[in-house]
């Protein structure tokens, strides 16, 4: 647990403020089990809520890729979701994407998504994603986007 | 020395940029006159079919129709990509709206509404109005306008032959290879660049956008909210990509192509679209990062 | 919104330091000011930012603080808002007040920026945290009502103030569980901090009747032990029940029980301002008026629709 604290803050002890509340927010977050004394029904029912409304602001974010999962959407990003804390929802969603790609999931309605955003950003998979500056051309599951410039170009449609 | 064709090279080169200048500019005047339109010409009262064909030609105006047939839940997408009727079709339509509700009856293919003969001859009354107003192009004019492709043709085949015949001669062409070029960038442009409104109507077309920014793709605008004729609107003004916020399914389904609302119709999604728009507004600062606020599936604390 | 004599109850609480009283001050000096009611106003989001800007009868709006730049430009609906006279107040949600560790620097100058920018008389934010060790929970969550957090709480809130010229409306928060070792109620909790910032009460009423249902508590119960003369806003919004448990989901309508409570309210103290939070989901045109009128009619305020 390596907390910043600042002298003057309560709560830094040890078994304090601030570590009860990382681990509670480890639990709800990261799949570690409930803390000691909670009520497990409810602390379970926040802890799917969190997840549905996660799973809302990534489908804000990346349309296509929850309307090609459809009715499986909610269902699946949870899953996947329930022990990675979120990176904001761009990047949830983009891990998600390239989760799928990898196990050869990824609905072929979300393909031309993820090649756009692909094409014209950098995205190391550990730091915000960077407009590309240099031309790029992505080809993920029949789609491929030619982005240059500050235009993106569908070349193929999947 | 014999030149080729008797013209000095230089002499050759000189003649042959006025003669593209000449071209370029005489064809842009008479594209303004042309594309003037009558100066009054209103198009705030115009539906947002009518808007969409301004701003992006007849599939526009199709998209525009099944936009907000869709938020009337009227038609919806079925088997094999083709449309159907899934409830009632509301009242106070267009003819082109009717034209489209009828061929989702037929199962019509998605890709194939913009050919069916009703859907065509309802998007011709609607363009033969427009060009009655002074605000939308008619074809008769945009021939003329193209036709000033055909001076561009003739630079190309004329600077192509001198090119050959000045190899065969053994003189040197480096100067005129980058400027046949140019002249073929120039044909291009002066047939391709296909509009529908006229510059009366586009000068208005601004504050249409601005006064119906709330439309646009990059609110993810809930049309639940604006209704029919907002979504007809946010088609009309911002593009087909925003059938893609509206019903992201629906549109993938009917092969909707992004067509923008400014006259290209390309697959081009540069510019002002939705996509990445969010990420790359991130500042860095505390306006984002991780974790949201309020909203989506539930329990909130706020 | 700013109007409500903060002076009435203010540092009463073990309140000290420079910080708090001066923040009380300022509110109590820019309370004095107009003593304007608001009436009914509703939650700006972008999505339904062309239904907000066509209410004849508006006079302010809330917009989360985290969407708005400091210094770029504002949304255009925003915009076209502030230019009509309605107060639009920053609500922030990402600051975690609540958290053990201190807000950090650029969030509170962010906070700080917008609520210039606005021109806003007060700022808002909550009783919760929304991160710890370094994890975002992309949620709010609650505090142990203990004097531990209230110290928290309490540093966060007074390192916010510093930064502000306008007062801070702290908002609590509904949750599905508590902590198991409260030693304080919610009102002592509530009450407590108040007290020692000098911080007004944003009173969202749906979390009241949530937590009263979770808990199996009378909700009014709760709004005779709190100081409602220190309610500078109230919020309303729509929940549904899963599992027998009540979501405060912001997604769905707002059930007549929510509406209930806000006549009671307002029976007792009534708000100088209440909105309507929706953050999703957002329904018909029609719908969302249906909902502010039915806020109007149990508040007494004039519709805005």
């Amino acid at each position: 647990m390596t907390t910043p604290r600042s002298p003057g803050q309560p709560g830094g002890g040890p078994g304090g403020l601030a570590d009860r509340q990382a681990a509670l927010v480890e639990a709800l977050t990261a799949g570690r089990s409930v803390p000691e004394g909670f009520d497990g029904f409810r602390f379970e029912a926040a802890r799917v809520a969190l997840l549905r409304k996660r799973a809302g602001e990534v489908s804000r974010q990346w349309p296509m890729l929850a309307a090609g999962l459809g009715d499986r959407w909610k269902r699946e990003f949870a899953q996947w979701a329930a022990a990675r804390p979120t990176q904001g929802s761009l990047r949830d969603g983009w891990d998600f994407a390239r989760d799928l790609v990898s196990r050869g999931a990824l609905p072929t309605m979300a393909a031309l998504e993820l090649a756009e955003r692909e094409a014209s950003f950098h995205y190391d998979g550990q730091s915000p994603p960077k407009p590309r500056r240099a031309p790029a051309l992505r080809a993920i599951a029949g789609a491929v986007v030619l982005h240059a410039g500050r235009s993106t170009w569908i070349m193929r449609r999947p | 020395m014999n030149d080729t064709w008797g013209i000095p090279g230089p002499t050759f080169l000189i003649y042959y940029i006025t003669a593209m200048v000449l071209v370029a500019v005489l064809a842009w005047f008479h594209r303004k006159a042309l594309f003037r339109g009558i100066r009054f010409a209103r198009v705030d009262q115009l539906g947002p079919q009518q808007i969409a064909y301004l701003n992006g030609g007849p599939k526009l105006a199709v998209y525009s129709a099944m936009g907000g047939l869709r938020a009337a839940d009227a038609i919806g997408t079925g088997p094999g990509r083709t449309l159907v009727q899934t409830g009632p079709l509301p009242s106070g339509v267009t003819p082109l709206d009717s034209a489209i509700y009828n061929a989702a009856a037929r199962g019509l293919r998605a890709r194939d509404v913009f050919t069916d003969q009703s859907v065509v001859s309802a998007v011709e009354q609607l363009s033969d109005h427009l060009e009655q107003s002074g605000v939308a192009i008619g074809a008769a004019k945009l021939r003329e306008a193209r036709a000033w492709a055909l001076a561009g043709i003739a630079l190309v085949l004329i600077g192509v032959a001198r090119i050959i015949d000045g190899v065969a001669n053994g003189k040197p062409v480096g100067f005129l290879i980058p400027l046949v070029f140019f002249a073929v960038i120039l044909t291009i442009a002066l047939y391709t660049r296909k509009r529908w409104a006229t510059d009366a109507a586009r000068r208005h077309m601004r504050s249409l956008r601005d006064q119906n920014r709330h439309l646009s793709p990059s609110q993810s605008p809930s049309f639940a909210t604006y209704g029919a004729t907002g979504a007809a609107m946010g088609v009309a003004l911002w593009g087909s990509s925003s059938l893609y916020t509206m019903d992201p399914a629906f549109a993938a389904e009917a092969e909707v192509q992004r067509i923008a609302a400014t006259g290209g119709a390309t697959g081009s999604v540069g510019g002002g679209g939705s996509d990445g728009g969010s990420g790359s507004s991130c500042s860095g600062s505390s306006s984002c990062g991780g974790g949201g606020g309020c909203g989506g599936g539930g329990g909130c604390g706020g | 919104m700013a109007d409500q004599p903060a002076g009435g109850h203010a540092p009463a609480g073990p309140a000290t330091a420079a910080g708090p009283a001066t923040a009380a001050a300022a509110g109590a000096a820019s309370a004095k000011g107009a003593g304007a009611e608001y009436g009914v106003g509703i939650g700006w989001r972008p999505e339904i930012a062309g239904f907000v800007t066509e209410l004849p009868g508006l006079r302010f709006a809330e917009v989360v603080a985290e969407s708005v730049h400091a210094h770029g430009e504002l949304p255009s609906g925003l915009e076209a808002l502030l230019a009509r006279g309605v107060t639009v107040i920053p609500h922030g949600v990402r600051l975690s007040l609540g958290g053990a560790e201190p807000v950090p620097g650029d969030r509170i100058e962010h906070f700080a920026a917008v609520a210039e920018r606005l021109a806003a008389p007060l700022v808002s934010e909550h009783i919760a945290f929304v991160r710890a060790g370094g994890i975002e929970a992309g949620h709010l969550l609650p505090l142990p009502r203990t004097r531990e957090a209230v110290d928290a709480v309490t540093a966060n809130v007074r390192r916010v103030q510093r930064s502000l010229s306008v007062p801070i409306a702290l908002e609590p928060i509904a949750a599905l569980f508590d902590w198991p070792d409260d030693e304080l109620t919610e009102a002592q909790f509530i009450t407590e901090i108040l007290d020692r910032t000098g911080a007004l009460l944003l009173l969202d009423v749906a979390n009241v009747y949530a937590n009263a249902r979770n808990r199996g508590t009378d909700p009014e119960e709760l709004l005779d032990q709190l100081p409602l003369d220190r309610v500078a806003y109230s919020h309303v919004a729509g929940g549904a029940e899963h599992q027998g448990l009540y979501h405060d989901t912001h997604t769905d309508a707002v059930p007549q029980p929510v509406l209930d409570l806000v006549a009671a309210l307002c029976a007792r103290h009534r708000p100088p301002a209440l909105m309507l939070e929706r953050d999703g989901d957002y329904p018909p045109a029609a719908d969302l008026r249906i909902e502010l009128d039915a806020i109007a009619k149990a508040s007494g305020y004039p519709a805005v629709t």
